[in-house]
């Protein structure tokens, strides 16, 4: 598993990285598409629970550091999304191969919905109850677009790495 | 392979944990220290994302812009003119309220020192309004510190690294910026609506003087965030609503926060 976790550190890290060089300059309707929040949704829908949670943690802590909102609070949907999501990978829902082309970039499209809902429900947690004056529809709908999108090459990234991750184990 | 029970035990282990770094970052605990680590860790990989994407960014947009560029060109050209006419017009004024800020002691913005900075990270994120700029501690930058920008207000600063700072603008949700308009007799709240959004303004007695395209500055009230007479934003719409008595006021910030892509930080703390 050390590997496999080695090489979703480095791909969570390439991930934050363009996050910030890339998808944070390409605004749509004004909103930022959450590459980061994608991330664990691909890796979840892989099945491997505890690497999903793992790179929801990762990518989340390693954004809410570049980010002024509250610390912990990307981290915090990152590891939701991670999870609900490893629970359809297991059921072998959102398999790029053997489920209908349309099933994971629906099931992104919904985590794009709701990941940016969920972030700012949060914020109760960090006593800011300000987050909803922003423009939270508008990031709920192109993050759902963009998801739907960026679903199929973000989960055939994360199935070819934790699959030779689990080659190289074996 | 992990049991059902396993794997929500390691999730909600990940909840709990995230859940009490929120805690100490809301009680003001000891974050800024793994925050400026793991801005270390990420840094290489966003400057190489950066490195590859930048170019490859430029040529779409160049292909696709180019005639708006040429004609954005000759725009900024004739206001180049302008301003520099303006700021020759300007420049026996500028002295004289030198001499009457310094006589009366008070810190007129214009009469601050400035430290230039480039823009390099615009609000990563949906929920918070800052952008990130090139000049830290080892400028003389510091918390709580004024950013101007095209002649208003951006924000201010509220994180600073020795050679970089996140400057909080006026837009975000959590800004307030206290302001006056006309005489200077009507003291006025301005607080962000998010970054594509008008400025709100409290509620002004219908009393006061008050047109669509006048101006708001701040006011620099003993105790306040800013220095007086920094532009902040226009009236772009005035309201009386039915059975009220005061306006309901929309306001476009003076400084374009949309397109920032340098700023002057006024070397200017507020009183503690």
């Amino acid at each position: 598993m050390s590997q496999a976790r080695g090489l979703i550190t480095l791909a969570t890290l390439m991930i934050v990285g363009v996050q910030l060089a890339v998808f944070t300059q390409w605004r749509f309707a004004g909103a930022v598409v959450m590459l980061v929040w994608l991330w664990p949704v691909a890796v979840g829908l892989t099945g491997l629970t505890s690497l999903a949670l793992f790179a929801g943690l990762l990518a989340g802590v390693l954004f809410d550091a570049q980010s002024a909102t509250p610390f912990g609070l990307s981290a915090l949907v990152g590891l939701a999304m991670a999870y609900f999501a490893s629970r359809l990978g297991k059921e072998g829902v959102g398999d790029l191969d053997s489920a209908a082309f349309w099933v994971t970039p629906a099931l992104a499209a919904v985590g794009g919905m709701l990941a940016p809902l969920l972030f700012v429900v949060s914020g109760v947690f960090a006593l800011n109850f300000s987050l909803w004056r922003g423009s939270l529809v508008d990031s709920m709908l192109v993050n759902a677009v963009a998801f739907m999108i960026l679903a199929r090459p973000v989960t055939r990234f994360a199935f070819t790495l934790s699959s030779s991750a689990m080659k190289a184990r074996r | 392979m992990a049991s059902d029970r396993a794997r929500r035990r390691l999730f909600l282990t990940g909840i709990v944990g995230t859940l009490l770094i929120i805690t100490v970052y809301v009680t003001g605990g000891v974050v800024a220290g793994a925050k400026s680590v793991a801005h270390a860790v990420v840094y290489p990989f966003s400057w190489a994302a950066d490195f590859v994407a930048r170019p490859v960014g430029h040529v779409f947009a160049g292909i696709a812009n180019y005639s708006d560029v040429e004609a954005q060109n000759q725009k900024l050209r004739y206001l180049l003119g302008q301003a520099t006419q303006r700021e020759n017009d300007n420049a026996v004024a500028a002295q004289q309220l030198r001499r009457l800020t310094q006589a009366l002691h008070v810190p007129i913005a214009a009469s601050l020192g400035t430290v230039v900075a480039q823009v390099t990270v615009i609000s990563p994120t949906n929920f918070s309004a800052t952008v990130t700029i090139d000049k830290g501690q080892n400028d003389g930058v510091m918390n709580g510190m004024p950013v101007v920008a095209d002649g208003g207000l951006a924000g201010r600063i509220v994180a600073t690294t020795p050679n970089s700072a996140t400057v909080r603008l006026i837009s975000d949700t959590g800004s307030v910026v206290g302001a006056t308009f006309g005489t200077g007799a009507t003291p006025v709240l301005i607080s962000g609506e998010g970054l594509n959004n008008p400025l709100n303004v409290s509620s002004i007695p219908d009393t006061a003087s008050l047109q669509v395209g006048n101006l708001m500055s701040t006011n620099g009230l003993q105790g306040g965030l800013f220095p007086p007479g920094i532009a902040v934003g226009r009236v772009t719409k005035l309201l009386i609503n039915p059975g009220s008595s005061s306006y309901a006021v929309s306001l476009a910030p003076t400084a374009n926060l949309n397109a920032l892509a340098y700023v002057d930080v006024v070397l200017w703390e507020p009183s503690t």
